[in-house]
């Protein structure tokens, strides 16, 4: 998994005033797990574009971090 | 603190006033327009490194984050504010509606400033910047005018936009209003006669058209930390219209 993913997760949970997540996996939900709500989500999107120059909730709704990491893996590839 | 504000459609008229009034009030102008006039160049000359410009034709809606926002407004840059002037008036009956212009003035007028409002407020999440989003309205959307069905519903779209804006961000401090003109003697209102003036003249309280550096002034404070807890809000500058 991309470690900048990691990083960028925990600044939308700092704005939020929650600790940095622990034992994020794959598998983590960003809704129900992270509790992140759509502003929250709409948050990460630009600070994912912003580091790795892709919009993932572009082409639809995302669920995991796995999804994520491999939209950002894709985008890398291109 | 200095803000950053983008204004569209800096060329003259109400945008180049607005443009004067944010650079007075200490704040950066990012402005856009089709070209670049010799008013803004020399407010620009006048305000070194505070007036940037960037030409841009605001009716191509595809081209916005290419063309626009990636080279003129990168998201390293803060953005406290943004001002929707630029308009287009397609005016006639509506037994005569044209689909064509009809097409090309919504994309001037409404398309291309919801997708550059996208951009704003991703930018200001980006940046955690609490910033002040305004469109400039028109009265033509609260008072039926001959003529003017077509151009005001695309104001109407705005403010309507605007509305549930405020809405969506407000909790991340955001805010958005429109600031509602009146009949400007500006070039958007060239083509009225002495005859049609007067009689829209007659419907206002003041008697008298709506001063371009009112409304400018009504943005700033829009724009600045005394309108914090003003949003979602239609401000009417239109020397009272009755």
């Amino acid at each position: 998994m991309h470690s900048d993913l990691l990083r960028l997760i925990d600044e939308v949970r700092a704005n939020k005033k929650q600790p940095p997540a622990s034992g994020v996996t794959r598998a983590t939900r960003l809704r129900e797990e992270l509790g992140f709500a759509s502003l929250d989500l709409a948050e990460l999107t630009v600070r994912i574009e912003e580091r790795f120059g892709v919009d993932v909730f572009a082409d639809g709704l995302v669920q995991t971090v796995g999804e994520l990491d491999d939209k950002i893996t894709r985008a890398g590839k291109k | 603190m200095s803000k950053n504000i983008l204004i569209t459609g800096v060329s003259q008229g109400l945008g180049l006033a607005i443009a004067r009034a944010v650079l007075a009030a200490g704040w950066n102008v990012h402005g856009v327009s089709r070209r670049l006039s010799a008013e803004f160049a020399a407010l620009q000359r006048g305000h070194a490194g505070r007036a940037h410009f960037h030409a841009f034709d605001l009716g191509r809606v595809d081209a916005v984050k290419a063309e626009l926002c990636e080279p003129f407004l990168p998201l390293a840059l803060p953005l406290h504010g943004f001002v929707n002037n630029a308009a287009v008036a397609y005016d006639d009956l509506v037994a005569n509606l044209d689909a064509a212009r009809l097409r090309a003035m919504y994309e001037v007028n409404v398309f291309t400033p919801m997708l550059i409002t996208k951009h704003v407020i991703r930018q200001m999440l980006l940046k955690q910047v609490a910033g002040s989003i305004v469109h400039i309205s028109s009265i033509s959307v609260h008072t039926g005018y001959k003529g003017l069905a077509m151009y005001a519903s695309t104001k109407g779209a705005l403010e309507a936009f605007s509305k549930s804006t405020a809405r969506e961000w407000g909790e991340r401090g955001i805010r958005s209003n429109c600031v509602v003109a009146g009949f400007m003697d500006t070039a958007m209102s060239a083509g009225l006669t002495a005859e049609q003036r007067e009689k829209i003249h007659r419907r206002t309280a003041l008697q008298r058209a709506t001063s371009p550096d009112s409304v400018a002034a009504t943005v700033v404070h829009l724009l600045g930390d005394g309108a914090a807890s003003i949003t979602g809000q239609n401000l009417f500058v239109d020397s009272g219209t009755i």
